[in-house]
C-alpha cells in the first residue's frame, strides 16, 4: 500500500480540473488553506504530498462522476483514480461530497464488480456521510443493477457506518424497501441486522409482522430474524404471540466489513492522540448528539464538525419540530424542567449509546421504564463490548478510550443503580481469560454492579476465575477484589431495600433466592479470605479490606432488612482479634457488637413472632457467635482467652503446653493492657500517670486505674472498643470492678 | 540441608516452551528475564525447554524441579499438541501441584486456533491451573511473571501453611461440590 501511493503521487498532471474544487478544499483540515495559496509558498514535503493526494482525489472524483456516460472507461484510467480515492480515504478518509459519486458509480454496475467492491472497501468517512448519497444508493439497489456481492458489501457497508450518515429522516422512510429485502435469502441477515437498526414503533404492522414469521418458517429459526421480531414484540407486544428466547448471546454476526480499522485510524490521525477525544466523548450536552450518535462520536474526529453542519442540524430539527409535532429532539434537551416539561413526548436517539452520557436521559430512562429501551442500550453496549474488546489486543492505541468506555459504564449503572446485563456478559466472558492486569480498575468497579442472578452462574463465571487470580495476584489486587465485592454485597442488598420497600414481588429473585446467593457470595468472600490471610502471612493491610466486607455483613440483618447474618470464619476472626494493629481490632470490637445487636434484634422479633418467621436464624449463627464473644472477652478483658476459648479452632491449650513457652504473664498477654495493638496506647498512659516511673509497671493498671485507662483509650478514638465493653461486658459493679466480667449473649 | 536459611535456599522453576515459529523463544526468554528481575527473597533458576523429556546427560547436575510451567500459544494448535505429548514424560507426583499451564497470546483473541476449551479440560484433567496472559504486553507479562513467582514460592513451601497440593487445590473449580 504504501509503495503504491508513493510511486503514485510524484506522477500528477499539472492539469486540474476546478469542478469540485470548492467544496473540497473545505474540508481539509481547517478548511482554510486552499490548494493554490499553499502552492505558492515553499511547504514541508508532507504537505506537498498532501495537496498532492487532494489534486488526485479531485480528479478521481470528477472522473467518476462523468464515467457513467463513457462508453468505454480505459482499464488503467479506472485504476489510477481507483488507487486515488483508496490511498486518500485510508490516509484521510473521503470528504462528504464524495459520497455520492462514488455510491453513484459503485451500485450503478456500469463498471466491473473489482471495480466496485474495490470503491465500495474506499468509502471512508472524514467527518459524515450526507443522507442523500444514500438514498441515491438505495434506490440504486432497488433497481439492481449491481450484482448480488455488491448488494451484500454494500448493506455491510451501511450497517458499519451507520452512525456517520448525518440525517435519517429519509432513510427511515425508506424502511419498506428495505423490509422488501428480506426476501433475498443472502443479504436476509444483513437487512435484518439494518432493520434492528432502523425499526420505530411506528414500523412495526402486522403484514410485517406476518412476513417475518412467514420467513422463520420457511428458514428456520435464524438468530437475526428472532432478532428483529424480539424488537418488533417489545414495541407491540399484543401483535407478536410467539415466544422469543429471552436472552441471546448475538443476534448478529460482526458484518467483518474492512471498514472498521480503518475508520479508526483516520480518526486517529485527523485527531491525534485520544484525551482531546474524550471532553468530546464524555461531554453531555453536545448539540448534535441526536444525529451523531454516541459510538460515532467515539469514531468522529471532534474537529471536522463544521459549524454550518450543527446549524442545519438545528434548522432540520425545528423543521421536524413544527412538521411533524411529534417528538421533542433530544439535543435541545438541556435543563431538567425542560425534562419535565416535554416528558411525554421526548424521543430516544437511534443510538442509545448516547443515553449513557446524558443525566436527563438517564434520568428519562429509570423513570420510563421501557423494555425495549434497554433491550436497545444492551444490545449495542454488548456489540461495543464485544468488538472493541480491546483489554486483550495486543499494540491497541485505545486501550485508554476503552477504559473511559468501560468507566462510562459504569457510572451509568451507579446512576441508574442498576447493573447492565450487557457488562454482565462482558465480565463473563472475559473474566476467565482476565490477567488480572488490563484495565484493573474498570473491570473490577463493573464486577460490583454484576446483576443478582443465578448463583450457578455466578459461581462459574464469576467466582472460580475471580479466585485463581486472587490466589496469584498481589495484596494490592486482593485489597481491590474484596473492595468490589464489597460493593457488590452492598448493590445487592440496596436493590433488595428498594424491592421490599415498593413490595414487588419480582418473578426471578425471591426472598429465600436472595438470601441463598448473598449467603453464598459472604461465604465465599470468608473463604477467600482465610486463605489470603494465610498466603501474605496476616498482614494487616489485607485484615483491613476484610473486615471492612463484614462491616457490612453484621448489619445485614438491621440496616438491609435482610434475615441473614454469617459470621466471619475463624481464619478471619483470629487473626482480626490477634492482630498487631490496633484499627483492625477496634474494627472486630464494632463488628462484634453490630453481630450482637442483630441477633439480639432477631431474637426479640423471633419471639414476639412479628415478621420474617419464615427465616429463622439457625442456632450455628448464635452459637458461633457466643464461641467467639468468649474468645474475645476472654482475650481481651479476663485473661482467661486460653482457657475459656471453646470454638475447635481457637486459643484453648493447656496448661502444660503453655508452661513450656515459659512466658511470664502468660494469661495476661492479650488483654487491653498486653495486646500487642494495645500495647503503645497502655505505654502511653502509663507515661502520662506516673511520668517518673520508667520501669513501665504495668500492673498499676487495675481498679481504678483500668477505668481511667478505658476513658483514656476512648477519648483516643477506639470507639468500636467502647461500644463493644459497654454492649458485651457488664460490669459486676462499680467497686468490684476488676477484672471481673461476664458474658451476656 | 536447605530448609530454614533461607539465603541459600535454591528454587528452580523449569519453563517448557514448545518450539516453532516467530517470537515465541524470544517471549519464553523475556518472560523468564522478568521473572529474574522480580523482587523476593530466593534466588531463582530457570530452564527453559522445547519440550520433555530433558537430555539425560546432566540428569545429576540439575537442581530440584520446584514447578513445571507448560507454556501453550493459543495461535498454534501444534504448541498445544507438543505440550500434550511431552506431559508423558512428566513424573507423577508433579501434577501434586507443581505443574500450571501458561496460555499465552490471549491479546490476539480473533486468530485463535486452539479453544480455550480445550486448554481447561487438559487442566482439569491434570489437577492443574492454567493461568491467560499475553506476553507481548509488557505490564501483563510483568504481573503474570509475579504470579508465577508467587505459585513458585508456594510450591517450593516458602509460605507457611500452605503447601504446593493445598494450593492446587484452590485453585480447581469447585464444580464437583
Amino acid at each position: 500500500m504504501q509503495r503504491r501511493r508513493s510511486s503514485k503521487t510524484p506522477k500528477q498532471p499539472q492539469h486540474v480540473q476546478h469542478k469540485n474544487q470548492t467544496d473540497l478544499s473545505a474540508w481539509r483540515k481547517g478548511g482554510k488553506i486552499d490548494s493554490e495559496k499553499s502552492l505558492q509558498y515553499n511547504q514541508s514535503a508532507n504537505d506537498q504530498k498532501y495537496d498532492n493526494q487532494e489534486e488526485s482525489l479531485e480528479q478521481a472524483l470528477s472522473y467518476f462522476g462523468k464515467v457513467q456516460d463513457c462508453v468505454a472507461p480505459k482499464k488503467n484510467v479506472v485504476q489510477k483514480h481507483l488507487d486515488a480515492v483508496e490511498s486518500t480515504a485510508l490516509k484521510q478518509g473521503l470528504p462528504p461530497e464524495g459520497f455520492e459519486i462514488l455510491l453513484n458509480v459503485a451500485l450503478s454496475g456500469r463498471l466491473a464488480d473489482t471495480v466496485n467492491t474495490q470503491l465500495l472497501k474506499s468509502l471512508i468517512p472524514a467527518s459524515v456521510i450526507p443522507e442523500n448519497s444514500v438514498v441515491t444508493a438505495v434506490s440504486w439497489l432497488c433497481v439492481s443493477k449491481c450484482s448480488g456481492n455488491i448488494q451484500l458489501l454494500f448493506l455491510k457497508w451501511l450497517i458499519t457506518v451507520f452512525d456517520f450518515i448525518d440525517h435519517k429522516e429519509q432513510l427511515h422512510a425508506l424502511y419498506g424497501f428495505f423490509f422488501s429485502f428480506l426476501q433475498d435469502e443472502k443479504l436476509c441477515p444483513y437487512v435484518c441486522h439494518l432493520l434492528y437498526l432502523l425499526t420505530r414503533k411506528e414500523n412495526v404492522k402486522p403484514f410485517r409482522i406476518r412476513i417475518l414469521l412467514d420467513l422463520q418458517a420457511k428458514m428456520g429459526m435464524q438468530s437475526h430474524l428472532q432478532a428483529l421480531l424480539s424488537l418488533y414484540k417489545l414495541f407491540c407486544p399484543e401483535q407478536v404471540t410467539i415466544t422469543l428466547p429471552g436472552k441471546m448471546k448475538t443476534y448478529f454476526k460482526n458484518s467483518e466489513g474492512p471498514w472498521k480499522a480503518a475508520i479508526t485510524a483516520v480518526r486517529q490521525r485527523n485527531q491525534g492522540p485520544s484525551p482531546l477525544s474524550q471532553a468530546v466523548f464524555l461531554g453531555t450536552s453536545q448539540p448534535q448528539s441526536r444525529k451523531r450518535k454516541w459510538n460515532a462520536q467515539l469514531v468522529i474526529p471532534a474537529s471536522s464538525t463544521n459549524t454550518n453542519h450543527l446549524e442545519e442540524d438545528r434548522e432540520k430539527s425545528c423543521f421536524y419540530l413544527h412538521n411533524t409535532n411529534e417528538s421533542f429532539p433530544v439535543e435541545q434537551l438541556q435543563t431538567f424542567p425542560q425534562l419535565l416539561q416535554n416528558i411525554h413526548r421526548l424521543e430516544f436517539p437511534s443510538q442509545m449509546g448516547s443515553v449513557l452520557t446524558n443525566p436527563l436521559l438517564l434520568h428519562y430512562m429509570s423513570c420510563v421504564k421501557d423494555e425495549s429501551i434497554y433491550l436497545r442500550l444492551y444490545y449495542w453496549m454488548g456489540q461495543m463490548l464485544q468488538e472493541e474488546c480491546t483489554w486483550c489486543v495486543v499494540d491497541n492505541p485505545y486501550e485508554e478510550e476503552f477504559k473511559s468506555f468501560l468507566e462510562t459504564a459504569y457510572k451509568a449503572e451507579c446512576f441508574l443503580q442498576e447493573g447492565f446485563s450487557a457488562c454482565e456478559e462482558f465480565l463473563y466472558k472475559t473474566l476467565p481469560l482476565w490477567d488480572g492486569f488490563c484495565c484493573r480498575s474498570e473491570v473490577l468497579r463493573l464486577v460490583s454492579w454484576i446483576p443478582l442472578s443465578s448463583f450457578s452462574d455466578i459461581k462459574q463465571y464469576l467466582f472460580d476465575p475471580l479466585a485463581q487470580l486472587f490466589f496469584t495476584s498481589s495484596i494490592y489486587f486482593k485489597c481491590s477484589v474484596l473492595e468490589s465485592l464489597k460493593e457488590l454485597l452492598q448493590n445487592w442488598l440496596n436493590c433488595n431495600v428498594i424491592q421490599m420497600d415498593l413490595e414487588i414481588s419480582s418473578g426471578n429473585t425471591t426472598l429465600s433466592g436472595l438470601v441463598n446467593v448473598v449467603a453464598e457470595l459472604v461465604d465465599f468472600v470468608g473463604r477467600i479470605s482465610t486463605v489470603a490471610l494465610r498466603l501474605e502471612n496476616n498482614s494487616t493491610f489485607l485484615l483491613y479490606f476484610i473486615l471492612d466486607f463484614y462491616g457490612t455483613v453484621c448489619d445485614m440483618y438491621l440496616k438491609y432488612n435482610l434475615p441473614l447474618l454469617i459470621m466471619p470464619p475463624a481464619g478471619v476472626f483470629y487473626p482480626a482479634l490477634l492482630s498487631m494493629d490496633s484499627v483492625n481490632l477496634n474494627q472486630l470490637c464494632y463488628i462484634m457488637y453490630r453481630y450482637r445487636t442483630n441477633l439480639v434484634a432477631a431474637k426479640e422479633n423471633e419471639l414476639s413472632k412479628k415478621k420474617i418467621l419464615q427465616f429463622k436464624f439457625s442456632n450455628q449463627t448464635y452459637q458461633k457467635y457466643n464461641q467467639y464473644i468468649i474468645a474475645m472477652v476472654g482475650c481481651l478483658w479476663t485473661s482467661s482467652a486460653f482457657q475459656k476459648d471453646i470454638h475447635p479452632q481457637g486459643l484453648c491449650m493447656d496448661d502444660k503446653l503453655l508452661s513450656k513457652t515459659a512466658v511470664k504473664e502468660l494469661k495476661n498477654s492479650f488483654n487491653i493492657v498486653y495486646h500487642p495493638a494495645m500495647m503503645g496506647y497502655s505505654v502511653r498512659f502509663l507515661q502520662q500517670i506516673c511520668p517518673d516511673d520508667t520501669t513501665f509497671n504495668f500492673k498499676l493498671i487495675k481498679g481504678k486505674k483500668w477505668d481511667w485507662y478505658l476513658e483514656y483509650l476512648y477519648t483516643q478514638g477506639l470507639k468500636g472498643l467502647k461500644v463493644f465493653i459497654e454492649s458485651s461486658i457488664s460490669r459486676v459493679s462499680q467497686a468490684a470492678r476488676s477484672k471481673a466480667g461476664n458474658v451476656e449473649a | 540441608a536447605v530448609r530454614g536459611r533461607c539465603a541459600d535456599v535454591r528454587l528452580s522453576a523449569l519453563s517448557l516452551c514448545p518450539q516453532f515459529v516467530g517470537s515465541d523463544e524470544e517471549l519464553q526468554r523475556r518472560l523468564a528475564e522478568t521473572i529474574l528481575q522480580e523482587k523476593k527473597d530466593f534466588n531463582i533458576n530457570i530452564h527453559l525447554a522445547t519440550s520433555l523429556p530433558l537430555p539425560s546427560e546432566r540428569d545429576h547436575l540439575r537442581p530440584r524441579i520446584d514447578l513445571v510451567v507448560f507454556m501453550i500459544d493459543i495461535k498454534s494448535k501444534y504448541s498445544l499438541k507438543n505440550v500434550e505429548t511431552s506431559l508423558a514424560y512428566v513424573d507423577a507426583s508433579y501434577f501434586l501441584g507443581k505443574v500450571c499451564f501458561l496460555v499465552t497470546g490471549v491479546g490476539r483473541k480473533n486468530d485463535c486456533s486452539i479453544e480455550t476449551n480445550a486448554v481447561c479440560k487438559l487442566g482439569e484433567a491434570y489437577c492443574s491451573p492454567v493461568l491467560f496472559c499475553e506476553l507481548e504486553l509488557e505490564g501483563v507479562r510483568v504481573a503474570t511473571a509475579q504470579r508465577l513467582v508467587r505459585m513458585l514460592g508456594i510450591c517450593a513451601g516458602h509460605i507457611p501453611g500452605v503447601s504446593a497440593l493445598s494450593f492446587v487445590s484452590l485453585m480447581r473449580k469447585s464444580n464437583d461440590d
